[in-house]
């Protein structure tokens, strides 16, 4: 029976090396570790606690429990970012996912210039955000934008990409896909991991080339579907600079001041822009502390519920 | 061999410990002239100044300029003057809340000020005004008036900007009318409008006679035509569902629903940026704008389409009520000295000399905007342009009004915003949405003024 000092204290009963190796790793982790500590746990600590406050700046900040929460669920625009975010959640995540699967699977045919293929995907996707959303803005100009031009010679009227309420978010989305190069990349190394004697067991079987892919290839990428659509979701809740450069080439839609928010008319008035807002314009940094957490709840929340439910459909290693 | 590695990560971490904590040295005690060049710098100027001063700019029109004008000041007091422009936003709420924030900073416009000096966040100026024997006579009263706050000076103007009508000579003399009479009342200026307006055959439109939110919202210069404005001037009510509100959006969206929200911002979305030749007046495809005194200038009409044919007038007045002739509403950049600075004597110093004539002209003459000191005003620069005068009659005109800023105006003038793109872009009726606005806003602006 180990003596119950040495349950509570087990290294009391490590040898001086085996000390010695876990004071090295404790030495090596703890410049993730204290950067941890200080620029993760404690402002998500802090802001905990001042969104039950109403924060001054200079003065000390004023404690009113649940006042922020309460004057949030009343809030008509909490409401419109909450719907704006969950569209580009719900429509965005998924069409980019397959998508990425699509071109990865094309990607991985071999072709002639395979590999000038595979770096044309992948470029859009370290073009830095801010240039790309810049960018974005004049293809989607109306009349002499690339988008429509391009439409037009095929007989299609182009819509009003930025000024229409109806597209902001579509157009949003289409720039997302083109910087899905990541995503593929991912799903090439997967594809690529594809036993091939299982394609072509199920070739000899008589599997058409969609059943091979239904059955064998998707389930076998299924791992990082899984990973990406998690990662994707919370990533994607949290959507702020390309809708930030959207609203704000817009000739500035606003009264002297007035932040042109969610141009057009609300459509582009997503969760972490109205989190910004709240605490940078207005300075209501108890409320936007709030309009945070809640945020954390909802993505975590969101994320426990995915795994949940893909568990029976995640297909890992070799069990078949 | 693992001790060796321990004394290595143990170093590391130190490093990084040392690196992340250190902050740059704060500049608490002014430090003496420094013992460069003892001779040059004027003997009297002893110990006032810090060995590095920062001004901060939240614009970023021309940072080399702005550079230049500062390093005046810097060989003339022996102190290194540095410009930081354009800084973002967050940038400087983060400064102004911080203990490092820069000597000196220059806004776009005074909306914040009420808001951050409740916030505690900005210095009243009248002593340091006071001390430095800063003329406010000088001053225009309506620039001046921009930067008050609760009986003290929070802000100073440099420079100003007022709008007026710009209008297509050439356009005008196309659709038949004189070239050089613009119209002189709103009714005028509607029924020009739509002769001046072209529709294809697709029933796309080609051309606007006049779109009232191009480039961005006047309505700041809509309301005080029509006789008033959303808030009070003693800045306690919000008056969103007035009247002369209403008035202003109704007859903006007229406008828009002659010829269809749609097809309205299909056209305008086509037009090219604002400051580029494909702008849309410049392109010669509104034939009517509302803009301000820089558009004339060496950055924009001047510099990128100078063969244009146009003209400037004041804005139209409502035909029953000639008494508002001339009316403008007069805003701009003002200068603040934040709350937490190492060196509010210096500060004062720059400021000051920032507001002197000469200053003030040659920034006034490189931006082309209106000179806030009466002084600036006759230098030769700003006698170029034949409108120019037009701009610096306005904004001494009696009629000349400024907007009401308070510390709940981002929320108001975000919400008014907003009504103004539903009523103009979607076509809604403004009156329930000007008056659910006011009721949700008054209650906050009751809370801001009482300093929550």
């Amino acid at each position: 029976m180990s003596h119950f000092r040495y349950r509570v204290f087990p290294w009391a009963r490590w040898s001086p090396r085996t000390r010695r190796r876990f004071v090295t790793g404790i030495l090596f982790i703890s410049p993730w570790a204290l950067g941890f500590l200080l620029f993760t746990l404690y402002p998500m600590v802090s802001s905990l606690y001042t969104s039950f406050t109403i924060y001054h700046i200079k003065a000390p900040s004023e404690w009113v429990g649940l006042a922020n929460y309460r004057q949030i669920l009343h809030d008509k625009r909490f409401w419109i970012a909450l719907y704006n975010t969950t569209y580009m959640v719900v429509i965005g995540v998924p069409s980019t996912l397959i998508g990425a699967f699509l071109c990865a699977i094309l990607l991985n045919l071999k072709l002639k210039g395979q590999s000038v293929y595979r770096v044309i995907y992948f470029i859009p996707s370290i073009v830095p955000v801010v240039a790309a959303s810049i960018l974005w803005v004049w293809i989607y100009n109306t009349n002499n934008g690339i988008l429509n031009t391009a439409l037009r010679y095929i007989g299609i009227q182009g819509p009003s990409w930025l000024t229409d309420p109806h597209w902001a978010k579509p157009a949003l989305i289409i720039m997302g896909w083109w910087g899905m190069g990541n995503t593929i990349v991912i799903y090439l190394s997967g594809l690529q991991d594809i036993p091939v004697t299982l394609l072509e067991a199920a070739e000899l079987d008589g599997a058409s080339w969609f059943q091979r892919l239904w059955h064998v290839v998707v389930p076998m990428v299924s791992p990082i579907t899984l990973f990406n659509l998690i990662l994707g979701v919370i990533d994607m809740f949290q959507y702020f600079t390309q809708a930030y450069i959207f609203a704000t080439s817009q000739a500035s839609y606003a009264v002297s001041s007035g932040r042109p928010l969610g141009a057009p008319l609300d459509s582009t008035l997503f969760y972490s822009i109205y989190l910004y807002y709240k605490a940078f314009i207005n300075l209501k940094f108890g409320y936007a502390s709030a309009l945070a957490w809640i945020l954390f709840v909802i993505i975590l929340i969101c994320t426990l519920v995915l795994m949940r439910v893909t568990e029976k459909w995640t297909f890992y290693g070799e069990e078949f | 061999m693992s001790k060796k590695w321990i004394v290595v990560a143990g170093l590391l971490i130190v490093a990084m410990l040392m690196g992340a904590c250190a902050k740059a040295a704060p500049t608490p005690t002014p430090k003496p002239a420094p013992t460069q060049a003892p001779t040059t710098a004027p003997a009297k100027e002893e110990s006032a100044f810090p060995k590095e001063m920062h001004v901060w700019v939240t614009w970023g029109d021309n940072p080399a300029q702005l550079q230049e004008l500062f390093n005046k000041f810097g060989n003339a007091h022996n102190t290194k003057v540095i410009v930081n422009a354009p800084v973002d936003e967050d940038k400087v709420i983060a400064a102004l809340s911080g203990s490092q924030p820069p000597d000196v900073l220059v806004l776009s416009g005074p909306d914040n000020v009420p808001t951050w000096v409740n916030e505690g966040l900005l210095l009243p100026l009248d002593d340091l005004i006071a001390k430095n024997n800063v003329d406010l006579n000088d001053i225009y009263e309506a620039m001046l008036a921009q930067g008050k706050y609760r009986g003290k000076i929070y802000a100073l103007p440099w420079g100003s900007d007022t709008y007026a009508l710009y209008w297509n000579k050439d356009l005008f003399e196309e659709a038949g009318l004189d070239p050089e009479h613009p119209p002189e009342t709103l009714e005028e200026l509607v029924s020009y409008a739509e002769k001046l307006t072209k529709v294809d055959d697709n029933g796309d439109i080609v051309q606007m006679g006049f779109v009232p939110d191009y480039a961005w919202s006047h309505i700041e210069q809509y309301a005080p035509m029509f006789g008033g404005y959303w808030i009070s001037r003693d800045g306690t009510k919000v008056l969103l569902d007035s009247q002369p509100v209403i008035d202003a959006l109704k007859w903006e969206q007229q406008f828009y629903t002659k010829y269809g929200p749609d097809k309205v911002l299909k056209f305008v979305s086509s037009l090219g940026d604002y400051a580029s030749p494909q702008n849309g007046f410049m392109d010669g495809k509104i034939a009517m704008v509302v803009d301000g005194e820089w558009f004339m200038g060496p950055n924009f009409i001047r510099g990128l389409k100078p063969d244009l044919w146009y003209g400037v007038a004041p804005f139209p007045y409502p035909k029953d009520h000639p008494e508002r002739k001339h009316t403008n509403t007069v805003g701009g950049t003002v200068v603040v000295i934040p709350a937490g600075v190492a060196n509010p004597e210096a500060s004062g110093k720059l400021l000051a000399w920032m507001m002197s004539p000469e200053v003030v002209a040659e920034e006034m003459c490189a931006n082309y905007n209106l000179p806030s000191s009466k002084k600036a005003a006759q230098d030769p620069c700003f006698k170029q342009d034949e409108y120019f005068a037009l701009f610096m009659e306005l904004a001494n005109d009696p009629n000349a009004t400024t907007q009401v800023f308070t510390p709940a105006s981002t929320e108001i003038n975000t919400e008014l915003s907003n009504i103004e793109e539903k009523v103009l872009h979607a076509g809604e009726d403004p009156v329930p949405l000007l008056k659910e606005a006011q009721q949700k806003l008054q209650p906050i602006l009751d809370k801001a003024n009482a300093g929550q």
